[in-house]
């Protein structure tokens, strides 16, 4: 199923070497934010203010990141002129880092979040569901960086499958948190803020999720985005 | 417990590259079979010239390997390949140029409008006339500009007097894109004019013949890039009214102004299809390597 | 040492062996030069002589007694007068010493042979001279005309001490003096040095080489269109190719002993004639004029050939509307080329027989002939010190058409040579 990409087959060696950075910038990045990620869940679980105020001050690595590999993606392309597969490399590239830097404005916002809880008291058994759905958000960030790095295309389709689950969650714990809105109107600050932590994760999922569709489209040429289980079914047969 | 991962992950990265890597050796022996059925979509919607399993000997030696292709009304088919592939060899077989190679033999059905060509009743100086072709080499004859221009009409008969040649020589160059360059100069001799001009003059000269088809053979691999890019601008304005080959070793170029591509390897056609398919995802290894710069 | 200092060092050596090489071809074109000075010195002061001629001023009486005539004579009757005694007692009449038979023939020994008979056609001329006295001018004998220009006049002189002394006072009265030599170019061949002129080779020549031309060039561009552009590549065509580079180094003796058996003993052609010279010379510049012209074809580019095939012309058309005209300066130097070595050429003539002795300007084709370097040869041969000025001169007119030649050569490649 899926292709051979030969990053290191090109007959110059420097373009090699240019396309095997860039990968493994993109990797390093991925890295730098699924730490984000698991900093802020322990910060929210932990209630540990410093990891929190750690992870909402270090996003500025990843963004920085971002934006040299961005530099990179574009100077390959002025002086490159990539086709085909490289092509499709560097234009997943220049989209993963977009959805990776989102991933760590989420945790970041993670970070903030597990800050204003911690000031509140929150009762700890709310953060049970939240806890076990960001267990999932990060396992999935992780399958999709293992995809990234693997150019798999059948881990990259099971990662995709598994942000279903995830939104399932995060319906059920957003009714969760309605019914407890419902039952005690002091707990409504609270409750919005323990949403908010859902929702950022629940986004996370979502990214990860686009991360995948876009490794489909480097190694099948097949853009999977926008359509239907149906049609997508029939695509990847 | 993040930065083992990393590095576990940059491992693993490594290995799928030296699996890859085996596994493309083994994958050598189906590709080379593989070779021997084209890949993609040959035929053309409204097809001017059609080619059928079309063999080319030169002597004892196969240049070209059962290609099926077709030209369609109105569009720009690039021929693409590494050097001794075929692609200007089987370029030169659709206005029987090969004709005049005394070794050249062509086997296989190459027809215009579904006339064949290599049939008896079709004279090639006819062929040629309706087939035009563009050098490599800009080869203006060494005569004045309006010489040049004039002289494939007059060859024909195309035009009955003065006032009729010269209207066939100014819209030529006017389609060329190079009358208003050489308007005040038209008696002065066309190898004056730079290579790029030199170039616009064979292609004015060539339709002044009004031929239905034109082949390109490398038009502007002798050029600068200004150059190349009017001569690509005029390509794609010439496609509304002629169906077009162009054979190049430019990427870029047949990615510019083609609408469908094939790739030639060792005179076999390996795949062809739309443009934006081929440049973005092309499905045969080969073309993959070939235009992105790596070794098969 | 690093590279830049090994460099350094070989440096000198290289630029001197540079210089040491320029010098050499500096000296051997030098050697050449003086070679060629040498030679043009060589024939233009020996050839000198032959443009002027003595003539001696007489004062002759028609009389008809002694012409041997009628007193009213006309037309048949005074072509077989006696000239001579009119010229002996004329000359007599300047030298009445003179009285002695054996110096009575000595003295008119003085007068050239021809004199006698420019007096014969200027009496048929204006037959009313008859009875009457004219002072006219007659050429002196080569002897005489030689004395006058030789230096070395211990030597080389054959007159006798008194031939000498007549000589000297005919000069004293003034009635000796030096012409420019127009016979030279207006006269035939000749036994005696002073009527000897090279007119009748000059025309043999032109109409050879006119033979020629209209045979090979035609013959020869044809071959070499049809061997270059249509003949097919197989082993019966490189034969021919082999057959005609050799043709190109057969001594041209060869050629001549064929002109022999095939043009004059088969065909029965005349002898001497400017057509079987020119036949002949066919023969010999054909392989030449194939070869120059064969590599003027290959010379043009492909690519003049697939534009014109491209747009839809013929291959003949190809061949004579685009190849034929860019090779044309080629094939014209390479045609001249081969015109001048036929110019040039003794050696076949002499076995068709145009080595004979032809007072006559040729004026036709079939009309005995001889030609520039067989009149050379001839004069060369002979044993009259006059003739070694006339081959000289000879020589030099026959260089000067070669340079003429090889200029229209030069003239017509810068003319027609055309840049793609």
């Amino acid at each position: 199923m899926d292709k051979d990409l030969h990053l290191a087959h090109h007959i110059s060696r420097r373009f090699n070497a240019e396309l095997e950075e860039l990968r493994s910038d993109v990797l390093a990045m991925g890295g730098l934010v699924e730490k984000q990620l698991a900093d802020g869940l322990v910060a929210l679980t932990t209630s540990d203010t410093e990891i929190a105020e750690q992870v909402a001050t270090s996003d500025y690595k990843v963004n920085s990141m971002e934006v040299a590999i961005d530099e990179k993606c574009n100077q390959i392309l002025a002086r490159r002129q990539p086709a085909a597969s490289d092509l499709r490399l560097v234009v997943t590239i220049i989209k993963t880092i977009t959805d990776l830097e989102r991933i760590g404005d989420e945790a970041e916002k993670l970070g903030q979040l597990a800050v204003q809880i911690t000031d509140a008291n929150v009762s700890y058994s709310q953060f049970v569901e939240i806890r076990h759905l960001g267990d999932h958000v990060k396992s999935m960030l992780h399958d999709c960086l293992d995809a990234f790095a693997r150019m798999d295309v059948a881990d990259a389709m099971r990662t995709i499958e598994a942000d279903k689950k995830i939104n399932e969650e995060f319906e059920s714990i957003m009714r969760q948190l309605i019914t407890r809105m419902m039952e005690d109107p002091r707990e409504i600050k609270n409750a919005l803020r323990v949403s908010w932590c859902a929702r950022a994760l629940e986004r996370i999922g979502d990214h990860s999720s686009n991360i995948c569709e876009y490794i489909v489209y480097l190694v099948e040429g097949k853009n999977i985005r926008h359509i239907s289980d149906v049609k997508l079914s029939q695509e990847m047969a | 417990m993040v930065e083992t991962d990393i590095n576990m992950r940059t491992e693993l990265m490594e290995s799928t590259q030296v699996q890859s890597v085996d596994r493309s050796d083994t994958k050598v022996a189906d590709m080379k079979q593989q070779v021997n059925a084209t890949i993609g979509e040959p035929f053309a919607k409204d097809p001017k010239m059609q080619a059928r399993q079309v063999n080319v000997y030169y002597g004892n030696k196969q240049a070209i390997f059962n290609v099926s292709l077709d030209l369609g009304k109105n569009e720009v088919v690039a021929l693409i390949g590494p050097s001794g592939c075929g692609k200007s060899t089987f370029l030169r077989c659709m206005n029987r140029m090969n004709d005049t190679i005394p070794i050249c033999r062509v086997e296989g059905n190459i027809t215009l409008d579904s006339e064949d060509i290599y049939a008896d009743a079709m004279d090639p100086v006819l062929l040629r006339a309706r087939v035009g072709m563009v050098f490599q080499k800009p080869n203006p004859f060494p005569k004045s500009i309006y010489d040049n221009v004039a002289y494939g009409a007059r060859l024909h008969g195309l035009a009955f007097n003065k006032a009729e040649l010269d209207e066939i020589v100014i819209t030529s160059l006017q389609k060329a894109g190079l009358f208003d360059e050489v308007k005040d100069r038209l008696h002065e001799p066309g190898t004056g004019l730079s290579g790029g001009q030199q170039q616009r003059l064979c292609i004015a000269r060539t339709i002044a013949v009004s031929p239905e088809v034109i082949l390109m053979d490398e038009p502007a691999s002798a050029l600068d890039p200004i150059a190349t890019a009017i001569i690509e601008e005029l390509i794609d304005e010439l496609r509304q009214n002629y169906t077009i080959a162009i054979v190049t070793h430019s990427m870029q170029q047949a990615a510019r102004v083609s609408q469908r591509t094939a790739y030639f390897h060792l005179g076999k056609l390996v795949e062809i299809g739309e443009t934006n398919q081929i440049f973005t995802n092309p499905k045969h290894e080969l073309t993959e390597n070939y235009i992105t710069g790596r070794f098969g | 040492m690093n590279n830049t200092e090994l460099i350094k060092k070989g440096l000198p050596k290289r630029y001197r062996r540079e210089k040491r090489f320029r010098l050499y071809g500096m000296m051997a074109v030098m050697v050449g030069f003086i070679f060629l000075l040498i030679l043009l010195t060589d024939i233009i002061s020996k050839s000198l002589p032959a443009f002027s001629q003595h003539w001696i001023q007489l004062e002759v009486q028609f009389d008809p007694d002694v012409l041997g005539v009628a007193a009213d004579a006309e037309g048949k009757a005074l072509r077989h007068a006696n000239y001579r005694a009119i010229l002996k007692r004329a000359i007599r009449a300047e030298f009445p010493d003179v009285s002695k038979r054996r110096d009575k023939s000595k003295l008119a020994a003085l007068i050239s042979s021809s004199a006698e008979y420019e007096l014969r056609d200027m009496l048929i001329e204006q037959p009313y001279l008859l009875g009457k006295a004219k002072t006219v001018w007659v050429r002196a004998d080569d002897d005489l005309d030689t004395y006058y220009k030789t230096a070395d006049k211990a030597n080389a002189v054959r007159l006798t001490e008194k031939q000498i002394a007549w000589a000297d006072r005919l000069q004293e009265n003034n009635l000796i003096e030096s012409r420019f030599n127009s016979t030279l170019f207006s006269d035939g061949d000749s036994r005696e040095p002073e009527q000897a002129g090279i007119r009748g080779a000059l025309v043999g020549s032109l109409y050879t080489l006119l033979v020629t031309l209209l045979l090979s060039f035609p013959l020869g561009v044809s071959t070499a269109v049809y061997l270059e552009e249509f003949a097919p590549k197989n082993r019966w065509v490189d034969l021919i190719e082999v057959n005609i580079n050799n043709l190109a180094a057969v001594p041209s003796i060869v050629f001549g002993l064929l002109g022999l058996a095939v043009f004059i003993n088969y065909f029965g052609l005349p002898r001497s004639a400017p057509l079987v010279g020119g036949l002949v010379l066919t023969l010999m510049t054909l392989p030449t004029i194939i070869i120059a012209s064969r590599s003027a074809i290959k010379a043009v580019p492909p690519s003049i050939r697939q534009a014109a095939l491209g747009i839809g012309a013929s291959k003949t058309q190809t061949v004579f509307q685009h190849v034929l005209p860019l090779a044309m300066p080629g094939i014209l130097t390479g045609t001249i080329i081969g015109l001048a070595q036929a110019l040039g050429e003794t050696a076949p003539l002499l076995m068709i027989g145009m080595v004979a002795f032809i007072v006559d300007i040729p004026q036709g084709f079939v009309d005995s002939a001889t030609v520039l370097p067989v009149q050379i040869y001839l004069w060369a041969d002979s044993p009259e010190r006059a003739f070694v000025a006339k081959t000289s001169a000879a020589i030099l007119v026959l260089l000067i058409f070669l340079v003429v030649m090889n200029g229209l050569a030069v003239f017509l490649r810068k003319k027609f040579e055309r840049s793609w």
